[in-house]
């Protein structure tokens, strides 16, 4: 589903962000990049959404190599690809419904199908009831899983969770992992990037550590070990 | 039949993206509204300046015109004047290579037109009474084939000798259309430095307004483009804003135009009153060439100036 060959990536002047990264990672799996604040994690993000571009190697996203991506690719790219992060990225003017149906209307869909497919991933996520409130009216955690059903009304194949409990208390926390899981057994690829070491632990998946922009240790059933 | 089904897919979700794109850009007018208001404001200064211009051009031109009909010489001859010597007279000025018309005016003729110009003045009447005789000369009067040439004109018709000439009439008229030309000149380069001047602030004010409005919509841009929204998604609202704000412009000059028209055009009508030139009727009949092609100038200026914003901007 997702691969890097010697994957490289400097900051001007001097800033080695990744060196040669080799990764794999097949569809349907769940799978925890750790490592400290700094090492590379977002980078690795960036580069698969296509927000950065690589200074070496070579990324493959769901068979597409997307290394040179064309900037008018980037959307369609972004479609396959759900995103989730830290900051929860909603729009504060919109309700939840409307932050929702945002991502649909962006990309040209009709009326029709996001009246049918927002109360989907609304009852997805449990937030069917609060559906007309906006975001300043709801916690976090119900916040983050917006995100979530935004992340998943073009149905992605690879969601991908940059410190998706960043802000979050250890409950909610807790709940958006499990929705994780959740979305995880339907069959999308889900790539959690994390330091929180009790969610990795918990989560006896794979875990990928990542150390000064290198690939330090590759566990299938992992703990976060740093 | 299943490619023609998508193609009708597509063209439905081009439609539906566009009127999306056209909501999205009457609400950033209205968001943003003080920005809004200043921006069509220096929009409506710069149109009603390239209007004035045109009002300049306008009105000289047909100024010169009128002088240039009003062109001619007269000849005086002598009161005593035999028909033949006369009309001999005139074949041989009508002869000349300069020379469009010449016009016998008798001394009859002469008398009437007299009354005719006099005849709110009654002292001067009752002084042709009180003479009891004709006092005006027969004349010729000469109209120019070209006034451009009216230097050789005149240069010939000094050579011309005769004795029943009593007197030649040489008004400067040349040196009274160059005069309107330097002053036509004058005010249309102003204009056109005023006009300048508003078209290059135009786009600067034009330029900042969708850079702000991006500035301020930077949220919002930046999760469009994570969920996936294309390019042409994000930044054709700001372009259909600036073409929002260009119609907007064009409308309220034409709305503030037209009744400084009727403010003018009174004493237009009363300096070519002999003409009928009507300034209301010029813009009515060029109406949609006149504004349509200010539309379409001022739209070229405005998203020329919003595609540099939002190339330069919209990268969230």
């Amino acid at each position: 589903m997702i691969k890097l060959h010697n994957v490289s990536k400097l900051y001007e002047p001097d800033t080695r962000a990744l060196h040669e990264v080799n990764l794999h990672i097949k569809p349907g799996e769940f799978v925890s990049i750790v490592g400290q604040s700094g090492t590379g994690k977002t980078t690795l993000v960036k580069l698969l959404i296509g927000e950065e571009k690589v200074d070496g190697g070579k990324i493959v996203v769901g068979g597409w190599d997307i290394t040179n991506i064309a900037q008018p690719e980037i959307p369609i790219l972004r479609r396959q690809i759900g995103v989730v992060f830290q900051d929860f990225k909603l729009l504060n003017r919109k309700t939840l419904a409307e932050n929702v149906a945002f991502a649909l209307q962006v990309c040209g869909q009709p009326i029709k199908k996001i009246d049918s497919v927002v109360p989907q991933v609304m009852k997805i996520v449990g937030l069917e009831d609060k559906m007309h409130r906006y975001p300043q009216q709801i916690s976090g955690g119900e916040q983050q899983r917006v995100v979530i059903a935004r992340a998943l009304v073009h149905r992605p194949r690879i969601l991908l969770a940059d410190e998706p409990t960043g802000n979050l208390d250890s409950i909610n926390a807790d709940e958006i992992i499990e929705l994780l899981q959740k979305i995880n057994k339907f069959g999308t690829t889900v790539v959690l990037v994390t330091h929180n070491r009790d969610i990795v632990n918990k989560l006896r998946r794979r875990v990928i550590t990542v150390e000064d922009g290198m690939l330090v240790n590759d566990q299938q059933v992992g703990k976060y070990f740093l | 039949m299943i490619s023609k089904s998508v193609n009708i897919f597509y063209k439905f979700m081009f439609i539906l993206s566009f009127l999306r794109v056209i909501k999205a850009s009457v609400q950033d007018v209205g968001r943003n509204i003080w920005l809004s208001i200043a921006t069509i404001t220096i929009l409506v200064l710069a149109l009603f300046s390239i209007n004035l211009l045109l009002v300049v051009k306008i009105i000289s031109s047909e100024t010169i015109q009128a002088v240039k009909e009003k062109i001619d010489v007269s000849l005086y001859l002598k009161s005593d004047s035999a028909e033949t010597e006369i009309v001999n007279l005139q074949s041989k000025i009508n002869a000349l290579s300069q020379v469009k018309q010449v016009n016998y005016i008798s001394k009859a003729e002469a008398l009437e037109t007299f009354r005719i110009e006099h005849k709110n003045d009654p002292e001067i009447l009752e002084a042709l009474i009180e003479l009891g005789k004709n006092p005006l000369s027969p004349s010729l009067i000469v109209k120019p084939k070209d006034t451009n040439k009216y230097d050789e004109l005149i240069e010939s018709l000094v050579k011309v000798e005769d004795d029943i000439i009593e007197s030649k009439n040489f008004d400067d008229h040349k040196a009274m259309i160059t005069k309107i030309n330097l002053i036509a000149e004058k005010a249309s380069q102003a204009g056109l430095f005023i006009s300048a001047l508003f078209v290059i602030i135009m786009l600067l004010v034009v330029y900042n307004s969708i850079r702000v409005a991006i500035y301020t919509h930077k949220r919002e841009i930046g999760i469009m483009k994570l969920v996936g929204a294309s390019n042409w998604f994000i930044r054709a609202p700001y372009l259909v804003s600036s073409l929002v704000y260009t119609f907007i412009g064009v409308l309220i000059t034409i709305a503030l135009f037209y009744p400084f028209l009727g403010l003018l055009q009174p004493y237009l009508a009363s300096f070519f009153s002999d003409y009928g030139f009507n300034l209301i009727s010029f813009y009515n009949s060029n109406f949609f060439m006149i504004f349509g092609l200010e539309f379409l100038a001022a739209a070229f200026i405005n998203v020329l100036a919003s595609l540099i914003a939002v190339g330069k901007y919209s990268k969230v």
